[in-house]
């Protein structure tokens, strides 16, 4: 989902393994949209440690678990199903950026990748607890295992951060789809050598599926401009690869 | 991925992931910018050779040491402390991420989800492993760690229109301006909609200029910078001096 007037740009990827692994992600997106759309709650806002449309974000990536939990109770074809969700809200250049699973942020700043999430996958929960060294593998069935994602327990817990958006910085949002498939250093060199962001996409896409890239690949680049009176983010490009 | 924790002091300014070539220097061009007297404008850096990551010396004017001694060029060991100027930089080793590199296409399965009770278990066996850990390190001096609560700073108001003497820097991101979302308020229709913003970074804060004419100590802030004790920035004609507020809150709750 992008709306650029707005700034606000998710990404979700459906659990393929889980049932109704699509629905769940669409039902995410629309859900946060919704939530989105809707008023503020002025009180909510106050006593957060975030901004005002960080906390929003937030509160509307809470909604959409909740949503999407309901509907797995109520349907028994949907049982199970989840999302990873990653996203960004841009506003007065702040980037407030929310996500559960192991859909990725990255911040392009001064010829540099920063990485604006911590997947919440096993694999990283093994090294935060120094069980793997770099380089090593889980065993297959533990691989893609993560810890975290919308709609498969009634509150999920969500990792927010807020990071300072200049002209001439990229935000970069992906599903694993990509990061499995392409490494951080490639994506540097993209983003380096096309600056355009659909020129960006079409190559990072591209890169994946030479490598292999077997799984859905979901990416979106936003270029954060000068403006006179304000920053504009004016260059969106994202590319929907589905099986 | 392995990384590099920029210190001053004991405490904790900032981590670095180790990228293609991380320079350490004093001008802003640096990745890991050490704005001090005692550092050379490019002073070392710090890059990949095939498993082994190597810290050289930019034959810089008061020299890059390792564990107290003087090196030109040096394999980094994990724990190793390098002091450049006043400031520490401990290598850790064992900041790893995945590896980003495509796996064979046989493991690639599908994304499974640990369910509460997986979880619960995982999460006890990573304690205890955390813990192991913790005893292990008791055979070798560890990287110095901060385990001090996070302290807060503050921006007191030196001179300029404003409506308080002093703002807690206490939300994740505070902003100076003279949009309604600004913990410092800017007044004047010609004052930048977001003039500043400070950010936390673990026990440090980290101010990037956004709009406006921004100074610290008196040279023009271009770009990310992190605030010490006493800088004093100067925002569109509003003058903040940057303290730590916990100095004075601890002694007298004591």
């Amino acid at each position: 989902m992008s709306r650029v007037d707005d700034g606000v740009f998710v990404v979700c990827d459906g659990m393929g393994g889980a049932p109704a692994g699509e629905v769940a992600s669409e039902m995410a997106i629309q859900a946060i949209a919704r939530e989105l759309n809707g008023h503020t709650n002025g009180e909510a806002v106050s006593s957060s440690p975030f901004l005002p449309h960080t906390t929003r974000l937030l509160d509307a990536v809470r909604q959409s678990n909740e949503f999407i939990y309901g509907e797995a109770q109520k349907d028994p074809s949907h049982a199970g199903m989840g999302t990873t969700v990653v996203g960004a809200w841009i506003h007065e250049q702040i980037a407030g950026v929310a996500h559960v699973g192991d859909s990725r942020a990255y911040l392009w700043h001064n010829d540099r990748l920063e990485p604006l999430t911590r997947d919440h996958s096993l694999m990283e929960a093994h090294i935060e607890a120094g069980l793997v060294e770099q380089g090593q593998r889980l065993p297959a069935e533990q691989q893609n295992a993560l810890v975290r994602v919308l709609g498969r327990e009634p509150a999920v817990e969500v990792d927010v951060t807020e990071v300072p958006v200049q002209a001439g910085d990229y935000v970069v949002l992906c599903s694993d789809g990509l990061t499995r498939m392409v490494p951080e250093a490639e994506l540097a060199k993209a983003i380096q050598t096309f600056q355009e962001p659909q020129q960006i996409c079409d190559h990072l896409i591209a890169a994946a599926n030479e490598n292999g890239g077997a799984d859905n690949i979901t990416v979106v680049v936003v270029k954060v401009t000068g403006g006179w009176w304000h920053q504009l983010i004016n260059g969106v490009g994202s590319h929907l690869k589905r099986k | 991925m392995s990384k590099l924790t920029l210190q001053y002091e004991g405490i904790v300014l900032k981590d670095y992931a180790i990228g293609p070539g991380v320079t350490i220097g004093r001008l802003p061009d640096n990745a890991v910018i050490i704005d001090n007297p005692a550092v050379s404008g490019h002073h070392a850096r710090v890059f990949l050779e095939g498993h082994q990551v190597i810290l050289e010396d930019l034959r810089s004017t008061n020299g890059t040491f390792v564990n107290g001694r003087p090196i030109t060029r040096h394999a980094l060991q994990h724990g190793d402390e390098v002091l450049v100027g006043k400031h520490s930089i401990v290598f850790d080793q064992n900041a790893v991420e995945p590896q980003p590199v495509a796996p064979p296409l046989e493991s690639l399965g599908d994304t499974v989800y640990l369910d509460t009770k997986q979880h619960r278990a995982l999460r006890a066996t990573l304690e205890s492993a955390r813990a192991d850990a913790a005893k292990s390190v008791n055979a070798r001096p560890a990287p110095p760690v901060v385990t001090a609560t996070r302290r807060v700073g503050v921006l007191r108001v030196v001179a300029g229109r404003s409506d308080q003497d002093e703002y807690d820097l206490a939300p994740h991101t505070s902003l100076i301006g003279r949009s309604d979302t600004s913990l410092v308020r800017l007044r004047g229709w010609f004052k930048p909609s977001v003039a500043v913003a400070i950010a936390r970074s673990g026990n440090s804060y980290i101010a990037t200029p956004l709009g406006g004419k921004t100074l610290i100590n008196e040279e023009r802030l271009d770009g990310r910078r992190v605030l010490q004790e006493g800088d004093i920035l100067n925002v569109s004609g509003l003058v903040l001096e940057f303290c730590w507020k916990d100095a004075v809150h601890a002694e007298s709750a004591a």
